[in-house]
């Protein structure tokens, strides 16, 4: 840890290279970030609308089936299935 | 515990002091390297990345890139692809996250 070199002169391109990719990384993120977030909030918005029917309509396909089954069931047994 | 607690909260300064200590050196000498290569570049030298640009420009349309010895143009590939991740570094920075956009 000593004998460490000099500091070396690094060319001003590179220098400006690394520089404008390090802010033209950043905005690209933020831009990016911004543009996604608002894309996923109105998907979210439309599903918590459709949500109360997309509820009813996975509850009553699983009565349906619950039903079905419970029929086949009785049927099996000998009694006869309910209304 | 509360006992520890309390032993812990009074060496909070003593221990923030050794970190210090232990960091001060260590990022002067930082600094010093910083100060000469990570420094941004200045109005200064706008002619000279000019000249760099157009000598690159140049070079890619003589074909003076085919004759370039292989360890040329392994360390030429090597600093393209550190400036090009600076990019990359600047996203995760921009999108607040490391792997993905946290929406």
């Amino acid at each position: 840890m000593a004998d460490l070199p000099a500091p070396l002169r690094v060319s001003p391109l590179i220098r400006f290279g690394r520089w404008s990719f390090l802010a033209a990384g950043i905005a690209w993120g933020a831009i990016r970030h911004r543009s996604l977030s608002k894309k996923e909030n109105a998907l979210r918005e439309i599903e918590a609308k459709q949500k109360p029917i997309r509820d009813a309509k996975l509850a009553a396909e699983k009565k349906r089936l619950a039903k079905e089954e419970l029929d086949y069931l009785a049927r099996q047994a000998g009694a006869p299935p309910e209304p | 515990m509360a006992k520890s607690l309390s032993s812990l909260l009074s060496k909070g300064p003593v221990v923030a002091k050794g970190v210090v200590d232990f960091a001060t050196p260590r990022f002067n000498l930082f600094l010093k390297y910083a100060r000469v290569e990570l420094v941004p570049p200045t109005p200064a030298d706008i002619p000279q990345i000019r000249s760099g640009i157009q000598k690159l420009l140049t070079g890619f349309r003589t074909g003076k890139w085919k004759e370039a010895s292989v360890k040329e143009a392994w360390l030429n590939s090597l600093v393209t692809a550190e400036v090009v991740l600076w990019f990359f570094i600047g996203e995760c920075i921009g999108k607040r996250s490391i792997v993905g956009y946290h929406v």
